[in-house]
């Protein structure tokens, strides 16, 4: 019990310095040149930044995306950078779909060894104005696709003891938000799910299978158009190529939570220590409760406008 | 010249004005938990409010209809289980219940939670405490847990939350009166090796509960309460066989313990509750320690093994 105890604190120490140190040092990145990425809403927003920089750091890239048009020009632009490109088109809210895609993925290119989760749709309406097949759809596409990929593709990385899971959740995904309960769920499970994953595969002997969890805040690719944040200081909507290069950074550095921008780790760890009055009065003071208020999204042709104006009586 | 100062004066004013207002609020809210923390909180009276209780048949669900009629709330109990349901009608009727009305229901099917709950509006009427407790759990690893029976935990434990939500929210905001109440799981907070698709459900459960708050908080809807109930495992047989190495920091709740807490949370109108206590520190230290620490703490007390011996409820549901 003694000795238990001893070995705990000392570890302890020892991993508590290690990470001081780190901090200071930057860490080695890997080298992906020849894993194969697949990325899950390549057609556009980070999807499309996320495929252009693996293909400039020599990765064979698999693009997939609901949108067959979009997806095509992500796989222009990628095979500029001249490596192998493959597009997909892919409805990730049906299970059956990924299944068939990701064995095809299988058969004409091989085992997936990075996959990166980052297909999301957003509704934006106050819950109760949302029609249930949407808050459903929000489901499928942001949370309950990534239990289907990982089937898909993970039984391979296990067999191989290589391979690296990303998951793009977001700060919705630890904190509610007001006007995006679907969301906010469907990114928590996300989240949820990759963390608990991570635990099963750490708990593996000599496991070599890493996770990377991210959870940027507004970021404008047109996803979240028309939202607004109070203080630019402290929470900006960043810019788009300022997350991809971080996101890309925290998977060759092999990093385990991404949060962006640094403030949100600064929010999260209050959040953990104030009552929820102040809690309340802090996400007030920095136009949390706000942010969503002219929300607009992306706008197609062919979807219902999330055009949505609300006033509050 | 003089208008761009009278601008650049009015939002130095105003942002000093937020600020103050922000760090007035925040004084005031401290001094209240200062003060509660000494004082118990006031408990409202819940008689005759109309308590809804998902997943009433057997474990939290029971107890809690049990609390709730001996504190005089009219009882609507949803079971998808009819015999153990009505085992607990019987029972709270023999607990004083002034009125106990009992549900079949399968909460993942939304067209059945409408229906129901459409039956509910008309036979019993608007309900004012909705506890959303029903869930189930499959305990198998990740890739050997069949994908129908994945689906069919997240529907239950969480997209059950967002149907009820829609069927008795509605009442509640006309009436600015409600309470809504999400059981979900200390494996709500943090990812557990062994239930990969229970925590993304329990998550989920957490998520969109915090969010319908900040919703409500917003809309100035001031007559709606929530809780949310971060329970580490309870000895309900939900979780037979589970296991854990700090008995101390981290033990295996008793039934009757959660449920008086849970009452208690619901009553003084809480908004978070954690048990066992130590839950608090480790979301604190979550957020403040590298991975690699929090990954060493863990294995120490031994959240790496609890699922090692789940055999979970002897009989199927």
């Amino acid at each position: 019990m003694i000795a238990d105890t001893t070995m705990f604190l000392g570890k302890f120490l020892y991993y508590a310095l290690e990470s001081l140190v780190v901090n200071i040092i930057p860490k080695s990145k890997k080298d992906v040149a020849g894993e194969i990425v697949l990325i899950t809403g390549a057609g556009s927003g980070l999807g499309r930044l996320l495929a252009m920089h693996f293909a400039r750091l020599g990765a064979i890239v698999v693009l997939w995306d609901i949108n067959q048009e979009a997806n095509m020009e992500t796989y222009r632009l990628a095979k500029e950078k001249g490596v192998k490109v493959f597009a997909y088109q892919c409805d990730c809210s049906s299970r059956k779909e990924i299944y068939r895609v990701a064995d095809q993925v299988k058969e004409e290119v091989g085992d997936v060894t990075i996959l990166i989760n980052n297909a999301g749709i957003v509704t934006g309406k106050p819950f109760l104005d949302t029609p249930d097949h949407m808050v459903e759809r929000s489901f499928y596409v942001n949370a309950i696709s990534h239990f289907w990929t990982y089937k898909a593709f993970l039984p391979a990385m296990i067999k191989a003891n290589h391979g690296h899971l990303v998951c793009m959740s977001s700060i919705a995904g630890m904190v509610g938000i007001n006007g995006l309960s679907d969301y906010c769920a469907s990114k928590f499970a996300a989240f949820g799910f990759a963390e608990s994953l991570f635990f099963e595969l750490s708990h593996i002997k000599e496991n070599k299978i890493k996770t990377t969890i991210i959870c940027p805040f507004f970021f404008n690719t047109g996803m979240f158009e028309g939202c607004i944040t109070k203080y630019p200081f402290l929470l900006p909507i960043m810019e788009p190529e300022y997350v991809a290069q971080k996101v890309v950074n925290a998977i060759l550095e092999e990093q385990v939570y991404l949060l962006l921008p640094r403030f949100a780790y600064v929010a999260l760890f209050l959040k953990q220590i104030i009552s929820p009055k102040m809690m309340l009065a802090l996400g007030e003071y920095l136009g949390a409760d706000r942010a969503m208020v002219s929300f607009k999204g992306r706008v197609k042709e062919d979807e219902p406008q999330t055009e949505t104006k609300r006033k509050y009586h | 010249m003089c208008g761009v100062r009278q601008k650049n004066m009015a939002s130095y004013l105003k942002t000093t004005k937020e600020l103050l207002v922000f760090l007035g609020k925040s004084l005031f809210s401290v001094l209240k938990a200062l003060i509660f923390t000494f004082i118990p909180k006031p408990r409202k009276n819940v008689a005759g409010e109309t308590v809804l209780i998902t997943g009433s048949g057997s474990g939290l669900g029971r107890l809690l209809a049990l609390q709730f009629a001996r504190l005089g709330s009219v009882l609507v109990l949803w079971d998808v289980n009819t015999e153990a349901n009505e085992e607990t009608c019987r029972m709270a009727q023999e607990a004083g219940a002034m009125k106990v009305r009992a549900y079949t229901c399968d909460c993942s099917q939304k067209e059945e939670v409408y229906k129901v709950a459409d039956q509910v509006k008309k036979e019993v009427g608007d309900v004012s405490i909705l506890i959303n407790n029903a869930g189930i759990v499959t305990g198998k690893k990740f890739l050997d847990c069949p994908d129908e029976l994945m689906e069919k935990s997240f529907n239950v434990n969480f997209k059950a939350h967002l149907w009820t939500y829609k069927a008795f929210l509605p009442t509640m905001i006309a009436n600015n009166h409600g309470h809504l109440v999400c059981i979900s799981s200390s494996a709500g907070l943090v990812g557990v090796n062994g239930l990969a698709d229970y925590c993304a459900s329990k998550f989920a459960a957490v998520g969109f509960a915090e969010s319908m708050f900040v919703e409500t908080f917003a809309q100035k809807q001031k007559g709606i309460k929530t809780t949310i109930v971060c329970p580490f495992f309870i000895k309900t047989g939900m979780f037979e066989g589970c296991t854990t190495s700090s008995p101390t920091l981290l033990p295996i709740l008793e039934p009757e313990y959660v449920v008086r807490k849970i009452i208690d949370a619901i009553l003084q109108e809480q908004l978070y509750l954690y048990m066992p206590k130590f839950l608090y520190l480790v979301m604190f230290l979550k957020s403040v320690l590298p991975v690699k620490t929090g990954l060493l703490i863990a294995d120490y007390v031994g959240a790496f093994n609890v699922m090692d011996g789940f055999t979970g409820q002897k009989k199927k549901t």
